[in-house]
């Protein structure tokens, strides 16, 4: 029997903003490999348990482990360079850049040299530039933007720009992506175009996405969690949650017999 | 700020311009007998010197400093408290000034820096205030008279008495500090910098210690605000408290916006105009200050971000133009 290896192990989370509780009590598992989806209706606290996850929220209570490291005890910053990757649904990447530019800040991580190592052109900063311009390449190819490296971010369709945002978390290799809310507002070409690029990227990576659209988790996720009111409600495959009588609820809302 | 990130090789464009810097300053050195006009370059050359240093927070992390005056401030009086209490060379105090500053901006960054936009700036402010009132109540900066009197104003074998003498330094210390700020934009602090300035919220979640590299652009810019206090000194002949007042942070901010704070010689372009263009009104001193101000004013509506903007757009028209004759 093998035992299944977990990228996310959080436990009992609770987050609190003055009285009000955004997180419950959440429990997930999240296995190494799989793309998991975090759904449920709006205030839900899926993107307060996502925030929580990535390190930028610190939770009131519980343990949260990404990774092996203890995610509440480290800066957000300190996460992302341990192979934690974040898209955001807004500001998903530096608009007043080209796309080369975009990927070359993503570059952070992976270069040593200091303002010295520039001025004199020293080795450190020419194996820096060497290392940037294969991974720029290999990145851009494989999210279909070589022929716009030169391009202003600002300037790309919407269904590019979210290209672009995956790009610039792809460039720092990260071991686990968290996509918030990556196909709103594409249409469906987009979004199929967007489907098939996360399974491309998604190959030997951990994928948490926060959706709305049912579809794109449905062609997606291995597994989701349904979450209500702070709490997680069903832990199962897309297809069977969305089934799930409390999930039917959740998102329509009880009978009115019910109800009353 | 621009990451330029270029491949090896020899750098044949940063050379050249490097060049026609040095035949400007030669050409200005060599042919203009004229002290004041040479003095007035002199100054010119160490406020931009100050701009380039205010743009550093403004165009690199996209913070007001108002209170970048306090090291102005130290890097004015360090050399004149050393020359004149203590004996020591100005080159000597120089360098302490930029040190003092350097040192000084780790702490005030350290303080201030977790707060951002308005927040900073009126942090910033104040602590110009606090400085202007230590100097106007000490001793050693010869209170509100402030000190005057410098014997022997020389870096090295160059004595900045000699107005040509003074042009040729303060133009080459800009030459040198454009040059390295021109890497420090196109290297991985740089880059952390502008990714910054964009979103700080990316940027963090790409690895980079947003408030470090902060922190690390206010240590860049406090010696090189210092440098321009002192440079200013050949100039001034005094420093008084003044040096230290918020309004000398406001014209290097102008200065930095009018040439633009995206692009690098934008500041220096814009202390070019900021010291010139007054000297050229020859109008009554109150008709000046209104028409001078009125023109910052238009500048900064039709050209929001900087003179280099309207030669841009100029360009992009006249592309434009010519692919649609063809």
């Amino acid at each position: 029997m093998t035992m299944t290896k977990f990228a996310v192990v959080a436990d009992g989370v609770e987050k609190r903003y003055g009285g009000v509780a955004a997180l419950k009590g959440v429990d997930i598992r999240i296995p190494e490999g799989s793309v998991y989806g975090l759904i449920g209706p709006n205030g839900a606290g899926k993107s307060t348990m996502f925030d929580v996850l990535c390190g930028i929220t610190k939770p009131t209570t519980g343990s949260v482990n990404v990774l092996g490291m203890d995610v509440t005890k480290l800066p957000a910053y300190a996460v992302a360079r341990r192979g934690v990757g974040r898209t955001f649904q807004r500001t998903a990447m530096f608009k007043e850049s080209t796309v080369r530019e975009n990927l070359l800040y993503a570059c952070y991580g992976k270069m040593q040299h200091s303002v010295l190592h520039r001025i004199f052109r020293l080795p450190v900063w020419r194996h820096d530039m060497a290392v940037f311009e294969e991974k720029v390449d290999e990145v851009l190819a494989v999210c279909g933007l070589s022929e716009l490296r030169n391009n202003e971010a600002s300037s790309l369709a919407y269904g590019i720009q979210r290209r672009l945002a995956v790009a610039i978390m792809l460039m720092n290799d990260p071991k686990i992506l968290f996509l918030d809310e990556p196909v709103a507002g594409m249409n469906e070409a987009e979004t199929a175009e967007f489907i098939q690029l996360l399974r491309t990227v998604g190959c030997g990576r951990t994928i948490v996405i926060v959706e709305h659209d049912m579809a794109a988790i449905g062609a997606l996720c291995d597994d989701v969690m349904v979450m209500v009111d702070g709490r997680a409600i069903v832990t199962d495959t897309p297809d069977r949650a969305l089934k799930h009588p409390d999930v039917i609820t959740a998102y329509l809302g009880a009978d009115d017999d019910q109800r009353w | 700020m621009k990451a330029l990130g270029n491949r090896s090789g020899l750098p044949l464009k940063q050379l050249g311009l490097i060049a026609f810097g040095g035949l400007l300053i030669a050409g200005i050195g060599l042919g203009f007998e004229s002290a004041f006009l040479l003095g007035l370059a002199a100054y010119t050359c160490a406020f931009a010197i100050f701009a380039l240093s205010v743009n550093i927070m403004l165009g690199g992390i996209g913070e007001v400093p108002l209170g970048q005056c306090v090291f102005f401030g130290i890097g004015s009086y360090a050399p004149a408290i050393v020359m004149q209490q203590g004996g020591y060379p100005f080159e000597v105090g120089i360098l302490i000034g930029m040190t003092v500053s350097a040192f000084l901006a780790i702490l005030i960054g350290w303080l201030t820096l977790r707060l951002t936009g308005a927040y900073f700036s009126i942090v910033s402010w104040g602590l110009s205030g606090v400085a202007m009132v230590t100097a106007l109540n000490l001793e050693v900066t010869g209170g509100p008279l402030g000190l005057f009197g410098f014997t022997r104003l020389a870096i090295g074998p160059f004595d900045l008495s000699s107005p040509k003498v003074y042009f040729i330094a303060s133009a080459v210390i800009l030459l040198v500090v454009l040059v390295f700020l021109a890497h420090v934009r196109s290297s991985r602090f740089g880059n952390a910098l502008e990714s910054t300035r964009q979103s700080s919220h990316l940027a963090q979640s790409l690895g980079i210690n947003v408030f470090r590299e902060r922190l690390k652009a206010l240590v860049l810019s406090a010696p090189i605000a210092a440098l321009a206090g002192s440079l200013c000194i050949p100039y001034t002949q005094i420093v008084t408290p003044e040096v230290m007042s918020v309004i000398r942070t406001v014209d290097a901010l102008l200065a930095a916006l009018i040439g633009g704070t995206s692009l690098l010689i934008g500041p220096v372009i814009g202390a070019v105009i900021f010291t010139i263009l007054p000297q050229l009104m020859h109008f009554d001193a109150n008709v000046k200050v209104l028409v001078f101000s009125l023109l910052i004013i238009f500048i900064i509506m039709v050209a929001p971000g900087g003179l280099h903007q309207l030669y841009k757009s100029a360009v992009a028209r006249y592309r434009h133009g010519k692919k649609e004759r063809a």
